[in-house]
């Protein structure tokens, strides 16, 4: 407990890495508007693993492209070490759903596009050494000539992480890369990330609807409620998780306990809102 | 190699009947050179190498690719060789003015060597620059036009209609208004091409995924960048797969204003010996035209398959 407890106070000087302020959003069609987002505040540290949880039409993809730069807030402001986020840029590397690989480009060649996009001087053959190296990372070294159409799902997005961390940002944006993906697969994927991040110490945020992806992967979980943030849960489980050493300890069972608390309480106001049905 | 020569059994017959037909064909030019009721007789050599060229590449095309519709395309063509020959011979064709033997026919490609290499290579330097001066600015428009909403919104409409005049019309006053008949004969290509390639550029454009471009902009991608390295290589396949297409349109355009008066290429050459009631020249002509439109149509897949590797 005390070992807990000065962990937290460690993690808690480092230094805020982005701060969400006030930020609200809304998609203005021809004929209604509607709001996205609603006065949203959220503070991420340095180095943070955060998820964000909530189900299909809370807001939480509308907030990942406002980070990205993709969007523009309607009012607030989102800052990034203590700039304001001016538009798409590569001091954010972003992870999309699927079919963001270049098709035209091998395996390769994508995470070589991220290199040159990352603004760092390096050498003809140091590229080619550096993009050899992220594609073993992700574990595709034998898949390394092929092109994306050639590849599974789960390859494409193995793909783009790589291609994501080739940027060199210090922080990576993932909208629930693994949705498309079968279970057995986004177990091994969600530990590849979850190794990667750690090693690269990139500041993260993570988009699913999937509890336990949240759990495994997570140190703040915020869940989501249409338009704004409902609760954020820090989770203590140590790292390395293991889905299968977590499920049945007295942490893990709280933690989701709370977390399908929250997520469904705001499914049901929705349900006697008449929204999401 | 072993497996280069073997083929079902049913193919081998086949094979056998084309054979057949191609010798009989050969013993007739050959053995009965003067058994005709025409007055008229033309040397053999060229229908002969025509016969032998042809039949090489149908058994390069058999043995490589297998197909059993090589075989009946060559029992098709070597039958209807015969038929010809003997229509010809027996005299069911009564005016060989109008319609000549093979012989007469391929004759015209000996007769007339000089006259006709020049006149194809100058076709194919008319369309080499009409095209790619077409192609380019076609290309390099739509894709402007595809990413900026201003520019399209200017050229699409003008492209609309300009590209519902058949662009044979413009050529009587294209050889007006310009200075060479060369010049003419280019402007009308770029008329035939760059309209149908601007056009499809601008819709392919429109057809990207939008997560493609939201993952270059996210890589930090700007406007320039945008076209280049991304639109351009995302729409390169539709481009070349395009080529062909227009490729033959711009024939037929460029044989249609050589008709129309300038004096240069192939289509010149057909029109001339049409005023001079040669018919076989003409036929020659027509010939040639599918020839060269085949070679080249062949020659853009080989490109297409060499350089997009990536599309399924």
């Amino acid at each position: 407990m005390k070992e807990q407890l000065e962990k937290e106070t460690q993690s808690n000087e480092k230094k805020v890495k982005i701060q969400i302020k006030d930020v609200s959003f809304d998609y203005v069609d021809k004929k209604t508007r509607f709001g996205a987002l609603k006065n949203v505040s959220l503070e991420i540290r340095e180095g943070e693993f955060i998820c964000i949880l909530g189900a299909s039409g809370c807001g939480k993809s509308t907030l990942l492209s406002l980070l990205s730069g993709l969007n523009k807030p309607k009012s607030g402001e989102i800052l990034l070490d203590g700039k304001p986020i001016k538009g798409p840029g590569i001091d954010r590397a972003v992870v999309f759903q699927q079919y963001s690989l270049f098709p035209w480009l091998t395996v390769k060649g994508n995470v070589l596009f991220g290199i040159k996009q990352s603004g760092k001087k390096y050498g003809k053959k140091e590229r080619v050494e550096l993009a050899e190296s992220y594609v073993e990372s992700v574990g595709l070294a034998s898949a390394k000539d092929r092109y994306p159409s050639q590849l599974s799902g789960g390859m494409k997005q193995r793909v783009a992480v790589a291609r994501a961390l080739a940027l060199e940002s210090d922080v990576l944006l993932l909208d629930e890369p693994f949705g498309a993906i079968d279970p057995k697969l986004r177990l091994e994927l969600q530990e590849l990330v979850s190794k990667l991040c750690a090693n690269y110490n990139k500041t993260v945020i993570f988009i699913t609807h999937d509890i336990d992806e949240a759990i495994l992967l997570a140190d703040r979980i915020v869940v989501m409620e249409p338009g704004n943030v409902r609760s954020i849960h820090k989770v203590r489980l140590p790292h390395p998780r293991v889905r299968e050493e977590l499920s049945g300890t007295e942490e893990y069972e709280k933690l989701h306990r709370q977390l399908i608390t929250a997520f469904y309480d705001q499914v049901e106001d929705r349900i006697d809102a008449g929204v999401a049905l | 190699m072993k497996n280069l020569f073997h083929l079902e059994k049913g193919m081998y017959l086949e094979m056998v009947l084309a054979t057949v037909l191609m010798i009989i064909n050969l013993i007739l030019t050959l053995t009965f050179p003067y058994f005709t009721v025409h007055k008229k007789y033309y040397d053999s050599g060229a229908y002969i190498a025509v016969l032998f060229i042809s039949y090489l590449i149908y058994l390069a095309y058999l043995f490589v690719a297998k197909k059993k519709s090589t075989n009946d395309v060559a029992v098709v063509l070597y039958g209807f060789f015969l038929l010809w020959e003997v229509a010809y011979k027996l005299g069911w064709i009564h005016n060989d003015l109008l319609i000549p033997s093979p012989e007469g026919l391929f004759h015209v490609y000996v007769e007339k060597a000089p006259e006709i290499s020049k006149d194809v290579w100058g076709s194919i330097q008319l369309l080499f620059w009409g095209f790619l001066l077409a192609v380019t600015l076609g290309t390099l428009l739509g894709l402007l036009a595809g990413w900026i909403p201003r520019v399209r919104e200017v050229l699409l409409p003008i492209s609309n209609v300009i590209t519902l005049i058949p662009p044979l019309m413009f050529s009587a006053y294209m050889i007006m208004i310009l200075s060479t008949f060369r010049q003419a004969a280019i402007a009308v290509i770029f008329f035939a091409v760059f309209w149908p390639t601007f056009q499809g550029t601008v819709i392919r454009v429109g057809q990207i995924d939008r997560q493609i471009i939201e993952a270059a902009r996210t890589m930090g991608v700007g406007t320039v960048g945008m076209l280049w390295k991304v639109i351009f290589p995302y729409c390169l396949p539709g481009i070349i797969g395009s080529i062909s297409k227009s490729l033959r349109g711009a024939f037929m355009c460029l044989s249609g204003a050589e008709m129309l008066g300038i004096n240069l290429g192939i289509g010149y050459f057909t029109e001339k010996y049409k005023s001079f009631a040669d018919y076989r020249c003409v036929l020659a002509g027509i010939v040639t035209v599918g020839v060269i439109t085949t070679l080249i149509d062949l020659g853009v897949n080989r490109i297409q398959k060499a350089i997009i590797k990536w599309e399924k």
